[in-house]
């Protein structure tokens, strides 16, 4: 976790990476010096064992030297003459400490002894080291490190000459510690002199070392030959054995020695400085990226901390100015940024909370404030009021008049509405036709007064383009305390006394817990209508199209019924569009035609052919299996197809003309007849429909309606029977609910008409007897007489 | 040096072998192991029987140019060995040898006094100042004895008939020879062969 952080990241990476690289470079220089530190002391062992060896041969010829000046001294020549035994010792022992020597030795020609000064002789013994005169009567002297009395001595042996050898003349030089020592100082390696007798163990009998090594030399020692690394007191030595004399069992040698410690001190120094060298540098870099990392980390932590304010809607704070590089520029961006944020966000803050189109609060506005007068009416115990109003036959201004006069209506209702409240009153638009208001302080007088006003205000026609539009409005009220104390239950509830308005044509309502019984959720309505489909509750009622030219009747439109257990019979109107909404139109759409072409079927078992047209949704149209459903049917209830029609609403076929075009191919090539319905209230073109493969129109019951009255509808009727008529289209008219109005149609010329006027829907068997009846009137009855007889 | 003063001794020799004509003669002939003339090398004959007693002759001992010179100078017991130093500078000889020790210490001519060798042997002599200078002086309990000459020939003469031991010493000589006996008679000429190993005196110090 801690890694997240930049700083530390910086700081962590640096390190790490010096670390490693000191590190390596530690081991590889440690490792280089070992090696160069172990040549070198191997190196200086073979040059201290040269230089002591160098050094013994020095001293012998130096004892040499002193042992033939006192052989050839006159006087102890003279002593050596007189052959008396006492004399010789004693001369021996004069000139031996002239020449400083511990121990002279005399033995005559052949090697027997005649004195030594240092142990009394017996008679006849002989010289303990015979191959010394040997080698001496052939180089003229010999020297050896030899063991007298169980210690060493460097031994010299020289002729007494007078002028020829008349004696041999032994002198030597104890090996001791002095003498070590001396080696020592001119070898600068650790001397020591041992000896053993038959492979036994090594006895020191000098030595420059310490006590405690000293006496750990000899055991340690061992069989060791040539160069080894010997610990002595708790010290790795170098140590090379030098072999002096072997003499019968017993043997002589030097130990030459040097501790590593020493070879290693200067690269152990070395090693030292590089150690301080790493962990000063490491120090410094752990600081250097500290002091960078913090200043890169502490400014942006810093805009961090401007950040976190803005996420909590704090633009007071800007991030601090005067920074140099990349984190100035950021800093600088970010205060660009942070303005520009504030900018935008008041303006989406108007635009969330604003109507664009009037200017009035919109619906999370309006909320936002019922929900503060709630909370303060709840302490002041005051009531609050919601008003949800709708304005009536809108859809119609719109549609009729194009969009941007609906536009101006709106902005003329907002304007109007606006007026007639006070300030303290929020007046706002939902979207759509859809108004509301909230008397934050008022209760069910002055809401019923501010109702009615709102009512006479839009009651005056609103002038657009010199034309006066009539306008009506369906208002729903509630209020806190009585109807709820939530913002979303009022609203919903003035939402649905609204619709109860509208439904009631009342003007106002004010909300009552009744509206809610025998409404249910759309979702409940789905099951609903699903266990409808499934239970049989849906049936088809037939609603006769009258021939104008023959007076017949051959064809009949297909409408469902549901009649619901609970509610009644339940209007198309209320459950097709919700069908279209969630998909469920294909099951209802299939059911239909089923059911209408068994129908159609029966009767035709029955020889009474009666053309049966069913409506199709857009859904359906979209729907790639309808065609081959269509044809199964038609041959499962052997059905003619000449005697199925389907009945598309043009608005339908707008939604995806390329596919709804594709779809009405296929049928119109199974032979089913293709109407459009609802002809006139979409924008389609005659000319588009021509290439549809359609036989028929239905004017829009709405122009039928209002033919007789209004003279553009009557030219819109008559014209297009006309065009339909050019065009090869049968024309149905459909709404027909008077005498003149069938009277008018079959004046223009239209070819079918469908209506109240001439029979409502009717179940089958009705139907039959509907026509059976229409058959024996039309036999002995006028025109006149058996329509006029057909409206009872 | 040593080459100058041969013919005096064999003129000795000589002079006693022209005494008596009837007496004997011995020639010896020494070489080395290598075939050539051994300089120097002491024949003496030793009589079986009684000693003829003989006066002894003085010996000379010359230092010349730092050396003893002759190398070997044989005398008989008794006799007086004169040591004149004909260098210019001093010499200091002596003798640790058992047969006679003395010294001359430091001096330049001829000592006035001779040394007498009373004891038979080899007399080593040294110079103390030179220790390089290395001399002879066999004393022989004998009249009968002479040096070999370059040649390596040495010839007695004037031998009364009788017995001998024939003897021969070379300082140099490594070892000991062993003594023939002989027979000799009236006028009789023995020739005697001598063949000797010879090495170099050991320990000697090189001269300056």
């Amino acid at each position: 976790m801690l890694l997240r952080s930049l700083q530390t990241r910086i700081v962590v990476f640096f390190v790490l990476l010096l670390c490693v690289v000191q590190g390596v470079a530690f081991v590889l220089i440690s490792a280089a010096n070992e090696r160069i530190a172990k040549t070198q002391i191997a190196e200086d062992l073979t040059v201290g064992q040269r230089v002591f060896l160098r050094l013994l041969e020095q001293n012998s010829q130096q004892l040499a030297q002193a042992a033939s000046v006192l052989a050839a001294d006159f006087a102890f020549r003279d002593a050596i003459a007189t052959r008396d035994r006492a004399t010789i010792a004693s001369a021996l022992a004069n000139h031996g400490r002239r020449i400083h020597a511990n121990v002279v030795m005399l033995a005559d020609l052949d090697k027997k002894m005649i004195a030594d000064t240092l142990n009394a002789i017996s008679a006849d013994a002989s010289f303990p080291f015979p191959e010394l005169i040997e080698t001496a009567q052939r180089d003229g002297k010999a020297s050896s490190i030899v063991l007298i009395d169980g210690r060493p001595y460097q031994l010299v042996v020289v002729p007494a000459l007078a002028p020829l050898p008349i004696a041999w003349v032994a002198t030597g030089l104890v090996v001791d510690d002095a003498v070590a020592r001396d080696l020592q100082e001119l070898s600068a390696l650790q001397v020591s002199f041992l000896s053993r007798t038959g492979r036994g163990t090594w006895v020191v009998h000098a030595s420059t070392l310490p006590p405690v090594s000293r006496s750990e030399l000899g055991g340690s020692l061992g069989s060791m030959r040539g160069t080894a690394t010997l610990p002595l007191g708790g010290e790795d030595f170098e140590t090379l054995l030098l072999l002096l004399n072997e003499l019968g069992d017993s043997e002589i040698a030097a130990v030459l020695q040097r501790p590593l410690r020493e070879g290693l001190a200067p690269f152990v120094e070395l090693r030292n400085t590089l150690l301080w060298l790493a962990l000063a540098s490491i120090v410094l870099s752990i600081i250097g990226s500290v002091l960078i990392a913090r200043s890169i980390a502490g400014p942006i932590n810093r805009l961090a901390g401007v950040a976190r304010k803005i996420r909590d809607g704090d633009y007071s704070q800007k991030a601090e100015g005067g920074l140099q590089g990349e984190i100035g520029d950021l800093a600088e961006s970010f205060n660009h940024m942070l303005e520009r944020i504030f900018e935008r966000e008041t303006k989406i803050l108007r635009l969330a909370y604003e109507d664009t189109l009037t200017g009035l609060p919109n619906r999370a506005m309006f909320s936002d404030r019922l929900d503060q007068a709630i909370k303060i009416a709840q302490r002041n115990g005051g009531p609050v009021s919601v008003l949800i109003m709708d304005l009536d036959r809108f859809k119609l201004i719109n549609e009729g008049l194009g969009h941007p006069v609906g536009d101006m209506v709106l902005q003329e209702v907002a304007r109007r509405l606006r007026k007639l409240l006070r300030d303290s009153d929020t007046v706002a638009r939902f979207g759509g036709d859809e108004f509301a208001v909230l008397l934050p302080t008022s209760g069910t007088e002055r809401v019923g007064i501010v109702a009615e006003r709102i009512q006479r205000a839009l009651e005056e026609p609103i002038l657009m383009q010199g034309q006066p539009i009539d306008l009506g409005i369906s208002i729903g009220i509630a209020g806190f305390p009585e109807n709820g104390d939530d913002t979303i239950v009022l609203m919903r509830r003035a939402d649905i006394a609204m619709y109860v308005a509208k439904r009631n044509n009342t003007g106002y309502t004010y909300y009552d817990p009744s509206f809610e019984q025998g409404r249910p959720s759309q979702l409940s309505l789905l099951g609903e209508l699903r266990r409808a489909v499934e239970n049989d509750q849906l049936s088809l009622h037939y609603q006769p199209k009258l021939n104008l030219r023959s007076g017949a009747s051959e064809s009949v439109e297909a409408l469902v019924r549901w009649a619901h257990p609970e509610r009644g019979i339940v209007s198309p109107i209320e459950f097709i569009p919700f069908a279209e909404q969630t998909g469920y139109i294909k099951a209802v759409t299939r059911w239909v035609i089923e059911r209408a072409l068994r129908q159609c079927g029966e009767w035709h078992s029955r020889g009474l052919d009666v053309k049966v047209s069913v409506n199709i949704s857009a859904r359906d149209l979209m729907n790639p299996e309808l065609p081959g459903i269509v044809t199964g049917l038609i041959a499962k209830y052997k059905v003619p197809v000449a005697l199925l029609s389907m009945e598309i609403t043009e608005s339908g076929i707008m939604e995806d003309p390329v596919r709804a075009e594709k779809t009405l191919q296929q049928l119109h090539q199974l032979g089913i007849r293709l109407s459009i319905d609802d002809f006139g209230t979409g924008y389609s073109s005659l000319a588009y429909i021509r290439k549809l493969p359609v036989q028929e129109i239905k004017i829009d019951r709405s122009f039928v309606r209002s033919m007789l009255e209004v003279n553009d509808d009557a030219l819109i009727v008559r014209s297009t029977i006309e065009l339909g008529h050019n065009m090869g289209l049968t024309v149905v008219a459909e709404g027909v609910e008077d005498h003149a109005s069938l009277m008018l149609l079959t004046k223009l010329g239209c070819d079918e008409a469908q209506g109240f006027f001439i029979a409502k829907p009717l179940p089958p068997a009705d139907y039959e007897r509907w026509l059976t009846r229409r058959k024996e009137m039309g036999d002995k009855v006028t025109e006149s007489g058996f329509l006029s007889d057909l409206r009872r | 040096m040593r080459t100058t003063s041969a013919p005096h001794y064999l003129c000795v020799l000589l002079a006693i072998a022209c005494g008596d004509a009837a007496a004997a003669s011995v020639i010896a002939t020494v070489a080395d192991s290598g075939g050539a003339p051994v300089f120097e090398a002491v024949v003496y004959l030793l009589p079986t029987g009684a000693n003829t007693a003989v006066a002894p002759r003085p010996g000379v001992m010359d230092q010349a140019n730092k050396e003893f010179l002759p190398l070997v100078v044989p005398v008989q017991l008794g006799a007086a060995v004169s040591f004149p130093n004909k260098d210019n500078i001093r010499h200091h000889v002596y003798s640790f040898s058992p047969a006679k020790v003395f010294q001359l210490k430091l001096y330049s001519g001829t000592p006035s006094k001779p040394v007498i060798f009373d004891k038979p042997g080899v007399v080593v002599l040294g110079c103390n100042i030179h220790d390089w200078m290395v001399g002879y002086i066999y004393v022989f309990d004998t009249p009968y004895f002479v040096k070999t000459g370059k040649t390596g020939t040495a010839r007695l003469d004037g031998l009364p008939a009788g017995e001998y031991e024939l003897r021969i010493w070379h300082p140099h000589s490594k070892s000991e020879f062993r003594p023939r006996a002989i027979k000799l008679t009236e006028s009789m000429t023995e020739n005697a062969e001598f063949q000797l190993e010879l090495s170099p005196p050991q320990s000697a110090p090189a001269k300056e």
